[in-house]
């Protein structure tokens, strides 16, 4: 089962970069739930409405996983912008998550 | 950024994701591994959170341990270590992993030669070995770590504080030789009371019948002198038996409550005379001292031998102290002293300046014979007796020593919650018979006969029994009723004290006279009369003995 949620396209038109994302979750595990709210906090913070969010529960359909070559859950596939990237783990990182995003966390070196 | 960092190539950005794969998973950040199917979905944070919780735990342990230990690899370097470990080495953790273990235990440049890992090297087991680090002493074990094939692959290093048990051991020690050393004592004083006791005899007979022999010979005849040096020689070995039987505590003693002090202060006089003016004496009595259950004579003596003692170990002068003070002896004093009790005692302390004595000597001063003058100028009997003494009266004597130093002796004596009495003064009275009729209960057949001969030149009518059956048979059979019995103390069957209480009931006020060369337990506890029984010490001359008598006799109730 996938959920998808598409912000408000109207930061398309600024120029900056769409996000399609895509994250691997196992259910209500406790690192899966931190990436979930992770994400979606940095999204709203960072993003507005440039992104596009597929949550994939790899409990319910595992082989979504394989396809894309994810094999370590919670794990956040960024699509787009190109290069695509893949961060592993409860992304409670968040300054690490933001440099992968490309964009300059607080005090972070981009 | 360099066009090389722009454009990784494809390995490294492989490592970099397998690197950042397995730091989420050392973090615990991951919750699944996916595998070719999904039954092979495994669950890891509580993998990661049970490999935490064990490592803690691990640790806690480690450290609760009170023993330092470093575990150590193959090389002897320092892999881990415990709070304790850096405690007792005063560094932290981190200096301290990595480093050899000699360099951090010994502080050496390689391990020691008696270095117990190198044993254990050889022996593949536990090895140890004590080892001193300042003032303290620590237990060093370690245990081999071995790998499948019995290779060692590393090993367990404890060093356990072992002070307290080392400083016990010690005291141990101590006690045992003070205890072996006690012993000693008990059995030379128990075969020099038994020596004693026969050469009583012997000695009674020879003087005895010395004194007759003196008494019967003309004043003008040329034997005299010869029969004098006899006696003479013999009194001399008396003199030697009293102090023989005063070491094994076989000597009756007739004690009083005394004051210490006031004991002291009479010796003064003659004590200075005794030390010689190169000696200065000082007494530092305490006040108030409470009073102790001693025979005077035998105080005086002890006195005077530990001065004697002190004179001679300053040959060149010095100062003598002698002091006195109330102590109490807690329980922690009496068990690290053989012999000792808890309790309130009165403490005699002797010391001078002299020339001291090493341990070694320290240990024999208090055995008969042992001497360190000159052949000729000691007995060797001095101190033994000073010891017999104090022992027999429920005291302790210690003697604390350094050579070219001086010597303190210490005697404890306990306190008396007794009375003093003010001491009767014996008035000398005249030894002449009223032919007054003496049964003499003794079972030494020549002192009985000895005895018999010289009351009847006193004018006395003598009755023989050889023991306290043939004494009673004569009472109470055959109605002798003699005005007094000089009985011995210690005699086969029946002792002398049973037999006066027992003939007390035929005849309540009858007169008694005890008599021994030394007394025994069972018979008289402790070897203590009561202070006002009458005794007479063997061997005894005829004057004595009469005197004695006549005394007895004439304190008897008409």
């Amino acid at each position: 089962m996938s959920d998808k949620s598409t912000q408000s396209p109207a930061g398309r038109a600024s120029g900056a970069p769409f996000y399609r994302l895509r994250l691997f979750v196992a259910g209500d595990e406790p690192n899966s739930v931190q990436a979930r709210h992770v994400l979606t906090r940095l999204c709203e913070a960072h993003l507005g409405g440039r992104c596009a969010i597929e949550i994939v529960d790899v409990c319910e359909d595992f082989h979504a996983a394989i396809e894309h070559g994810i094999y370590l859950v919670p794990a956040l596939k960024v699509e787009s912008p190109p290069p695509a990237r893949t961060i592993v783990g409860s992304l409670s990182d968040e300054a690490k998550v933001l440099h992968a995003l490309g964009i300059a966390g607080k005090g972070v070196e981009p | 950024m360099s066009k090389d960092r722009r454009e990784p190539n494809e390995l490294v950005e492989r490592l970099a994701q397998a690197e950042a794969a397995l730091d989420a998973l050392r973090r615990g950040e991951v919750d699944l591994v996916v595998g070719p199917d999904a039954l092979r979905v495994v669950r890891l944070k509580p993998l990661v959170e049970e490999n935490e919780r064990l490592a803690r735990e691990w640790r806690t342990t480690f450290d609760a341990v009170k023993d330092a230990i470093f575990v150590l690899d193959a090389d002897q370097r320092i892999l881990r270590c415990n709070r304790a470990a850096e405690k007792l080495f005063e560094r932290p953790g981190e200096e301290l992993l990595g480093k050899h273990c000699w360099e951090i235990v010994h502080g050496t440049a390689e391990p020691i030669p008696e270095c117990p890992i190198l044993r254990m090297r050889q022996s593949l087991q536990r090895e140890t070995m004590d080892l001193s680090i300042g003032d303290r002493w620590f237990e060093v074990e370690v245990d081999p770590i071995l790998d499948a094939k019995n290779r060692l692959t590393g090993a367990v290093n404890i060093i356990s504080d072992i002070t307290e048990r080392k400083k016990a051991e010690k005291e141990r020690a101590v006690l045992h030789e003070q205890l072996q050393q006690a012993q000693k004592l008990e059995s030379i004083g128990r075969l020099a009371g038994g020596v004693a006791h026969d050469f009583n005899n012997i000695l009674s007979v020879i003087l005895g019948y010395g004194d007759i022999l003196l008494g019967k010979l003309h004043q003008q005849d040329p034997m005299r002198d010869e029969v004098r040096e006899i006696v003479t020689a013999g009194r001399r070995a008396e003199a030697l038996i009293r102090q023989l039987l005063a070491f094994s505590r076989k000597q009756t003693l007739q004690p009083q409550v005394l004051d210490l002090n006031e004991q002291v202060r009479n010796l003064e006089k003659m004590l200075r005379r005794l030390i010689g003016e190169d000696i200065a004496l000082d007494l530092a009595l305490a006040e108030d001292l409470p009073p102790v259950l001693f025979d005077p004579g035998q105080l005086d003596q002890v006195i005077i031998n530990l001065a004697v003692n002190s004179r001679d170990a300053m040959p060149k002068g010095g100062k003598l102290l002698i002091e006195t003070s109330a102590v109490e002896l807690d329980k922690a004093y009496a068990a690290a002293h053989t012999g000792a009790s808890p309790g309130e005692y009165v403490l005699l302390a002797v010391t001078d300046t002299g020339c001291g004595m090493d341990k070694e000597t320290a240990e024999k001063i208090f055995e008969p014979f042992f001497t360190t003058k000159e052949k000729g100028k000691g007995t060797g009997l001095g101190l033994s007796t000073v010891y017999g003494i104090v022992k027999q009266s429920g005291g302790n004597i210690w003697v604390y020593s350094e050579p070219g130093k001086g010597t303190t002796f210490k005697i404890y004596l306990p306190q008396t919650e007794e009375k003093q009495k003010t001491r009767e003064k014996i008035v000398a009275s005249q030894e002449i018979s009223g032919g007054e009729h003496i049964l003499v209960v003794e079972d030494e057949e020549s002192v009985r006969n000895l005895i018999k001969s010289a009351l009847t030149r006193l004018g006395y009518s003598v009755t023989l029994a050889a023991n306290g059956g043939e004494a009673l048979l004569l009472v109470e059979e055959k109605g002798l009723k003699p005005d007094l019995v000089i009985t011995d103390v210690v005699m086969p069957n029946m002792g002398g004290k049973e037999l006066i209480d027992r003939l007390r009931r035929t005849y309540p006020g009858l007169g008694a006279l005890f008599m021994s060369g030394y007394t025994d337990n069972a018979i008289v506890h402790h070897g203590v009369l009561d202070q006002d029984t009458p005794f007479i010490q063997k061997p005894f001359t005829l004057q004595e003995l009469g005197r004695k008598v006549h005394e007895v006799l004439a304190s008897k109730p008409s």
